[in-house]
This record gives structure tokens, sequence and C-alpha cells, in this order.
């Protein structure tokens, strides 16, 4: 019916799209830093011969010291497993905390989320170098960075999961007569039980990749050996003890992503 | 003697809804009352508000010899179990667990924390599943039971409290008729059995009519009527379901018809 038609109302003014304009602005930031940092895309392009050669020292690996490789890298993965164990217990304690729905009063809340900030935002190298210098050289600064750092993402991981946990779960537990830790304890972490696994071997994945760069700074394991032989031009160990690293830092990545498909 | 004297409650929430406006009621020890009223008429607050999940803004709950207030909550809502629609359990847990969270106020935290229990509260949740049938469930995970099933649990939970009071919140509205029949029935029995105060907000007067000894009935924020449940005529109905003030609506009245 044309009745119809002629009482059909407009569509309303068509909202600014902001895209375009965002996109200039990054495009140019992007620019102004290429002019302020002088970088110069020619380097790469003549220097592409140089890098060559140079990865080209790393031809021939030299596997002879293989046992102390092995050695080295187990040190590796205890430090990272220590480093992620460390995370772990004080993300569980410090978690409820920072969590808006369980967190016992607003001042709690803030001071529990500024620590985990405040952990998360210590590079773990920077932890390391200050661990090393306090504690001497060895594996033990490198779990202690390792673990502080990342609890704070563990934190807050742990945290949001429990603050996504169904309101109305808490509310029967509470409405027991529950304490608040009960709460916690018997509604928030088994609600988020497989999720906060997922997010712990993630944490203990990236943090095997950390631990073999931490020997750099003294913190122990494969690293430091990495770190000796690169100072020596010992190309051909160099070569054998990188290819050790990739290998384990594959496996450990392959078997943690296995490990948290199955857990979903 | 009146397990549960309402006062003058009223409460207002934070965005200004006005969700009580002074409801006054006594409920005595072992009787089954059933609110009904209109959505968005107050039920789940004033049910709320008798174990403390819901503060009044003026007025006061008074259960037993106890009134409520932020210092004895714990203690209040020990006595008072609660049994939700969407029945919340913790889904990952196993049915034994769930019901075992009943017992968690005669719990120390020490044993919370290693998830520990007395060998008498497995025996009181044992008890609680046999009431509801689900002895046979026990290990299973809650999320894999069905509705009704799960509605069993949340009632066995609220059992394992050995509590005064059951507050039931729209305990049937998620399940198909078979089965609210047959959770109406149970808690019922546990009314009549075990002598516990239950009141229950619904949604069917079919079902308050035979199961309640005493019905309330709210519309926006006011009791509108208080009586048995045989008083539930169309006058009272049309009273307690009216939207728009005065104005009977047709459609309101054909609906009861079939009430």
């Amino acid at each position: 019916m044309s009745a119809i038609e002629t009482v059909r109302p407009p569509l309303p003014k068509k909202p600014f799209n902001p895209t375009p304009v965002w996109l200039t602005a990054w495009l140019a930031l992007l620019w102004l830093i290429v002019v302020d940092l002088e970088l110069s895309f020619e380097t790469l392009l003549y220097g592409v011969d140089d890098i060559f050669e140079y990865f080209s020292r790393y031809g021939s690996p030299n596997f002879a010291d293989l046992s102390r490789y092995v050695e080295l890298l187990i040190q590796t993965l205890a430090t990272a497993l220590w480093g992620s164990a460390l995370a772990f217990v004080v993300a569980v304690v410090l978690a409820p905390f920072a969590a808006r729905n369980l967190t016992p009063n607003a001042t709690v809340y803030r001071i529990a989320r500024e620590t985990l900030n405040f952990m998360r935002a210590m590079p773990d190298l920077l932890l390391a170098l200050i661990f090393v210098a306090a504690l001497g050289l060895g594996p033990l600064p490198g779990a202690l960075a390792l673990g502080i750092h990342t609890a704070g993402f563990l934190g807050k991981f742990f945290s949001e999961s429990l603050e996504r946990v169904d309101a109305g779960i808490y509310e029967a537990v509470s409405a027991t007569g529950a304490s608040r830790l009960q709460v916690v304890m018997y509604a928030g972490w088994p609600s988020i039980l497989r999720e906060a696994l997922g997010y712990t071997l993630y944490i203990f994945d990236r943090n095997v990749r950390m631990a073999s760069v931490l020997g750099l700074v003294g913190a122990g394991g494969i690293g430091l050996a990495l770190h000796d032989t690169l100072r020596m031009f010992n190309y051909d160990q160099s070569a054998a003890l990188i290819i050790v690293i990739l290998i384990t830092i594959l496996v450990i990545d392959y078997l943690s992503t296995w490990i948290r498909g199955k857990l979903n | 003697m009146s397990q549960i004297i309402i006062k003058d409650v009223a409460k207002r929430y934070a965005n200004g809804f006005n969700a009580l406006k002074g409801v006054s009621a006594e409920i005595p020890a072992g009787s089954f009352t059933v609110i009904l009223g209109p959505s968005g008429a107050g039920k789940s607050t004033l049910l709320r508000t008798i174990n403390g999940l819901e503060t009044p803004t003026s007025g006061s709950v008074q259960i037993g010899q106890q009134t409520v207030t932020h210092t004895n909550l714990r203690e209040v809502r020990s006595q008072v179990g609660m049994v939700f629609q969407h029945f919340n359990l913790v889904d990952r847990l196993s049915v034994m667990a769930n019901v075992l969270t009943g017992r968690l106020s005669h719990r120390s935290w020490l044993g919370s924390l290693f998830y520990l229990f007395q060998r008498g509260d497995m025996d009181i949740a044992h008890e609680a599943l046999i009431r509801v049938g689900l002895t046979d469930k026990a290990w299973n995970r809650a999320d894999r039971l069905s509705g009704g099933q799960q509605q069993r649990v949340g009632i066995a939970r609220a059992l394992a409290q050995q509590p005064r009071v059951i507050l039931a919140d729209e305990p049937v509205a998620s399940l198909d008729p078979v089965t609210s029949e047959e959770i109406m029935g149970l808690l019922r029995e546990i009314c009549t059995r075990d002598g516990i105060t239950v009141v229950v907000n619904l949604h069917q007067v079919e079902l308050a009519k035979r199961f309640a000894d005493r019905v309330i009935g709210l519309n926006d924020g006011f009791v509108v009527y208080d009586g048995p449940a045989s008083g539930l005529d169309r006058a009272t109905l049309s009273r307690i379901y009216n939207r728009n003030g005065d104005q009977i609506d047709e459609q309101l009245e054909t609906m009861l018809a079939y009430a």
C-alpha cells in the first residue's frame, strides 16, 4: 500500500565514522618515528650480504659438549618451573583480593590490584639483574625474577576469571552462611580451575623461553653458556646451544598447547 | 510463634527503583507460604531481605528471636536455606561437594582451605541426598544433571544446612510442568515432615492454590493480599496482577479465569 510508503520514517543521520581519521593519525605517527629515529631502510637493503655472511658462521654446530648443554637445559627448565610455582602461589593468594566481587573492601582491592600491576610492570630481565647483584650468580635470582614478574600476570588473569563467575553461584554459597574465604574456596576456585591451569601452563611456557635468556645477565642456565660462547666468538658451540634451546622451546610450546587443549 | 517477622520493610535500589514500599508480614513457624505477584512487584527483593542478600532501606526483618543485621548475617544465613531459580550450583564440583557447601558455616577456615569435612557432615549430606532421591548421582559433576535434578541438589544443599527456614526464589520457573510438580511436592513434604518454614516465590497461581497454607500477594511494592490460599478468588487475583491501577485488563481476566 502506498499509504504505508508515505509514512515511512527517514533513517536517522548516519553516525560519524572515525576510522579514516585514526588510520591517518597512526600512519603519521609511524612516519614521524622513522624520521626521528633516523631509521634507514637502505642500510638494511645494502646490509643483506653482510647479514647472510654472519649467519653462515653458525653453519656447523658443534655438539661435542651436548651432555653439559642438557644439564644446563635442565637447570633452565628447573628455574622456569620454580618461577612459575612461585608466581602461582603468589597469584592464588592475591587474586581474590584483586577481584571486585570477592574483595573485602575498596582499599584492599586497590592495594592488591596495584601490587599485581607493579609486579607486572617490573621487567623480569631488570629484576634478574637486581637479584643477581643482591644474591649472586645462579638460578635462584632467575627463578625469583620470573616468579615476581609472572605473578603479576597470573594474579590479574585469576582475578578477572574470578570476576566472571556467575554472581548467583557466589550468592548461593554465601547464602549458606559461608565465610568469604569459604566462598572463594568453594565457589571461586572450582569454577575457574581449568582456566587457571591453562593460564599457569601458558606462563610456564613463557618462563621457559625467558629463562633461556635470563642466563645472559648471569641468572644461570643455558643462557649463561650461550653468553660465554658468543663472547668468545665460538660460533659452532653457539649454534649448537641455539638449536638445543629452540628444540626445547618448541617441545614445551607444543606440549603446553596440547595440554591446554585437553583442559578445555 | 512467628518464625519470620517482616516489619515495614522498604527497599529503594541505587538506581532509584522502589521495589518495596513498606511491607509487613508475620510468617508462622512450620508454615508453607507462597508469595505471588507480577514481575517487578518486589517478590524477589522481599525474599532476599529475609536472609540479608538485600538490606532494607528501612524497616526490619526478624528470624526467630534475631533481627537480621550486618553483624549476624552469617549466623542468620546458616539457619536459612535458599533455593534459586537457576539452581546456582557450582558446576565443576560433584553433587556431593555442592550439598556439603551447606555445612560450610559449621566448618573452620583451615578445614575449608583444604576441602576437608567431618564424618558427621558427610552423613548429613548423604541424608539430604536420600531425601531428594539423588544418592546414585552423588559423585557426578553438578552440570551433568538435568534441570530438575539440579534443583533437587539445590534443595539438598539447603537441607544440609539443617535450617529452620527455606526460601525458594521461583524454584520452578526454569522447569517443565511435571518436574515443577515434583519440586513443589518435595518442598511441601519437607515443610510438613521436618517442620521447616518454607517461603516460595511463584508465578503459577495454580501451584500456589494447591501447595500453600498461606498466600501473600504483592503488587508494586505493597502487600495487596495476605490470607489463606483458598481466598484466591478472581477479584483477589486481579488485584494482585493488576498493572495499571484501577483499570481492569480484559486479557488479565481471561488469563486468570484459567488459573
